[in-house]
């Protein structure tokens, strides 16, 4: 019955959407109508969304979908996660986004009402795009032709409280970019004045911090869940969702010029597509099942086909009418040697060349693959030795840009900065000369260092200091700024500094981590509701009396045949120590452990650039 | 010069479409990798035949004729589900010199299984403990490879083969 409710709310919503589409150029509508039909087909999609979710809740197996991918023995948080840990859920979880944002759209104020519906428009050409994709190739209310009372389980690794989240989240930056994209195309054919740009802003920050906390959660997730001890792979499927997390940094600071009156409405119109396009490319990439990773659920090519499809529609479409349609020319740059639009201009020329980048290195392997027949692969060393140092000088540049002046060269207190700078750099020196020196262990831990140094001058100097919500909206470019320093610093020392040591262990035992004696107290396997674990106990510090206990292992769940690792974390502030429980050998527990150092400052820095994210939404 | 820049995405994104779209309709399968033996000489093996131990079989003895090699095993159930297609092949195609490894098998079983299903093999060599497989970069069983006159590695099939695979990407290559 729900999945009926589900189908038939998810058709009569993309109807309303062609009733919309066509309406522009057949009937007039009322203007308040209009929004109203908007609203209704996105409650529409909600509906459908939500009439899946309780298919997955109730375990009605009579949908092919929930009998593919849910177990009654599942825990609830994991039945409802299991709505879009399918591509199918995942795909309607997409479209119910998409009309979420539409929804919040048609309330905006302040701006002009033909100029909103026709951003609106272009919304519902989306929505039937990826509307049809659903009900043609990935429909998730089929109905079941056997009759079971159990279903067939889902991917163990995605039963976990941050993957429940990771994809809404991640998704809502994705999908967030489709407003953007909207507003840009909308902005190309009534090209009136520049109010547009301010809503652009807005909505653009939103998906961006929305995608910063998707990628971080993905990554956390890999971090303590894959067991390998690093929480960054250049994984295809990271990369993708890197470039318009990228992008879409250029795009909302090239919308800050719009403030200094130097906007290059084309570079923005530009970026606003590209960061959609990466979007909708980066879907297709996971889904067509051309990328093998934890995130490509089942590959089919006609689903891949009509992915492609949609990609080249829209992007072409985008960028057709970029070429057709040239935004009016804008008011030239006022470019200095140093001064605020040229910073801005340097960091995007920056960002689109990283983004490039790590686009020709994703999509290398299938051009190769394509003309030679040869699988290769392009991993770590090519990203980790072409996009690091092309965002080097960005970073430099960072941590004064905020306060440089749009109209001059001067810098307020230069000295200031310099000294700052030479004395940071001995300092930092030093310590890494006593540590074991390493070339980019120095250069990060100095950038990184110098970013958060120089805001601090920044705000110190150019600001009068006030505790009110004000003061943090003017510093708020500076705390963004500090969150990308304390995030290089966590970044540089847990790649860098990383130490690995490798054990042969039998219960009992006592061994040596980082100066602290860890026991080795035993094994122990316990079952669980719907998965069979196996943890190895440790005793972290056992000279202490408060010895801290850590846990790691690997969990086997019966219904998929899967095994998962679970890594044991022990958090310090500065820096976790990290167990994996490998294979029994002769007896013999391998056992490694990886400390890494200032692993919390990533997440922190990550935090911090949210929280930035949100306050500068709240500021035109 | 400037309608140039604006022609770009355009362009890219034409190139990124047509690569995909040939990569998708390939019907590659990026879980399935291409053999990394793949047009490289067949790997160095000696094996013992199943029937009598002094009966030695080594890579240069395949020189110069077309081979089919067989990874199988009585314990391998999809063996026997692609073993009937030996026989059309040997009847089909008499030149062709078809090659069995018995991968870690009792003989015993080994030569029940083909005196029960018949034996299409010109050769079967025995490899008890894997090794030949290890050199082919066998995966698992049953894995089918065809070598060329020069000793090369010209195809490679993962799983039982099917007629649909035999008429489609064996048979144009004999």
């Amino acid at each position: 019955m729900s999945s009926l409710v589900g189908f038939l709310s998810l058709v009569i919503a993309i109807g309303i959407n062609f009733y919309l589409f066509l309406s522009r150029y057949i009937f007039k509508f009322k203007k308040q109508k209009f929004n109203l039909f908007i609203r209704l087909s996105s409650l529409l999609t909600l509906l459908s969304f939500f009439s899946l979710m309780y298919a997955y809740v109730v375990s009605d197996f009579s949908n092919y979908n929930v009998f593919q991918n849910s177990h009654s023995n599942k825990p609830l948080i994991y039945k409802i996660s299991g709505t879009w840990g399918n591509h199918e859920g995942s795909m309607l979880l997409w479209l119910s986004i998409l009309s979420i944002f539409s929804f919040f759209f048609s309330f905006t104020k302040n701006i002009d009402k033909s100029f909103q519906r026709l951003t609106l428009i272009i919304q519902s050409l989306l929505h039937i795009l990826f509307g049809l994709f659903i009900v043609f190739t990935s429909n998730p209310f089929l109905v079941n032709s056997i009759l079971v009372n159990e279903g067939l389980g889902l991917n163990p690794i995605l039963q976990d409280p941050g993957l429940a989240v990771h994809p809404p989240i991640l998704y809502a930056g994705y999908v967030g970019y489709s407003i953007v994209f909207s507003i840009a195309i909308a902005g190309l054919f009534q090209n009136t004045d520049d109010e547009w740009l301010y809503v652009a802003k807005k909505w653009s920050l939103i998906s961006w911090t929305f995608l910063t906390g998707g990628i971080a959660l993905g990554s956390y997730w890999a971090y303590y869940e894959l067991g390998w001890g690093g929480w960054w792979f250049w994984d295809p499927v990271e990369n993708i969702s890197l470039m318009p997390w990228i992008a879409g940094l250029a795009l909302v600071h090239s919308l800050m010029m719009v403030r200094g009156e130097q906007a290059i409405k084309k570079w923005i119109v530009f970026l606003s597509i590209l960061c959609f396009s990466l979007s909708v490319f980066g879907t297709f990439l996971v889904r067509s099942g051309i990328l093998t990773s934890v995130h490509s659920f089942a590959a089919d090519a006609s689903r891949g086909i009509f992915i492609l499809l949609i990609f080249f529609i829209v992007t072409g479409f985008g960028f057709l009418v970029f070429l057709l349609k040239e935004p009016k020319k804008s008011n030239d740059l006022n470019l200095l040697f140093i001064n605020k639009v040229s910073a801005l201009v340097i960091n995007n020329i920056l960002m689109i060349i990283a983004t490039l980048t790590i686009l020709l290195g994703t999509i290398y392997p299938i051009i190769i693959e394509v003309l030679y027949n040869k699988r290769i692969s392009v991993g770590g060393p090519y990203f980790n030795s072409t996009v690091i140092p092309i965002m080097i000088p960005g970073f430099l540049l960072m941590s004064v840009a905020p306060i440089l002046s749009w109209q001059t060269n001067k810098i307020n207190n230069s000295k200031k900065y310099v000294l700052a700078f030479i004395v940071l750099s001995v300092l930092v020196l030093i310590q890494s000369y006593f540590l074991d020196f390493n070339t980019w262990g120095f250069v990060g831990l100095l950038l990184g260092f110098w970013i958060i140094l120089a805001s601090i001058i920044a705000i110190f100097s150019s600001y009068k200091i006030k505790i009110n919500i004000k003061f943090f909206k003017i510093i708020n470019p500076h705390v963004a700024h500090i969150g990308v320093g304390i995030a290089i610093i966590g970044i540089t020392c847990s790649s860098v500094f990383q130490n690995e040591l490798d054990f042969n262990l039998n219960e009992g035992d006592k061994f040596i981590v980082n100066g602290k004696t860890v026991l080795f107290e035993k094994i122990e396997t316990t079952n669980e509701i719907n998965f069979q674990s196996l943890r190895g106990k440790f005793l972290f510090d056992i000279e202490k009396n408060q010895s801290k206990e850590i846990e790691a292992g690997k969990n086997y769940y019966p219904v998929s045949k899967m095994i998962t690792s679970e890594a044991g974390i022990l958090h310090q502030w500065n820096k976790d120590i990290y167990f994996i429980l490998g294979d029994q050998k002769n007896n013999e527990w391998f056992v490694k452990v990886l400390i890494n150092p200032f692993v919390s400052f990533i997440w922190l820095g990550v935090i911090i650039m949210m929280y930035s994210g949100l306050i500068a939404v709240s500021r035109r | 010069m400037n309608r140039i820049f604006i022609l770009t995405p355009l362009v890219v994104l034409l190139v990124i479409c047509i690569f995909s779209l040939v990569y998708l309709l390939s019907g590659k399968d990026p879980n399935k990798p291409p053999s990394a033996l793949l047009n490289k000489d067949v790997p160095i093996f000696e094996s013992s035949s199943l029937y009598n131990s002094k009966d030695i079989i080594k890579t240069k003895d395949i020189k110069n004729k077309k081979t089919l090699i067989n990874f199988f095993a009585s314990w391998c159930s999809p063996c026997k589900i692609e073993h009937p297609l030996f026989f059309e092949i040997r009847k089909k195609y008499p030149e062709l010199y078809l090659l069995g490894f018995n991968h870690k098998d009792p003989p015993s079983d080994a030569k029940k299984y083909l005196e029960d299903d018949g034996n299409p093999y010109d050769f079967v060599g025995v490899d008890s403990d894997g090794l030949i497989a290890l050199e082919f970069g066998v995966f698992g069983l049953p894995e089918t490879y065809l070598i060329n006159e020069d000793g090369k590695i010209i195809y490679k099939f993962m799983g039982p083969i099917t007629m649909d695979i035999l008429k489609n990407e064996i048979e144009p290559l004999l």
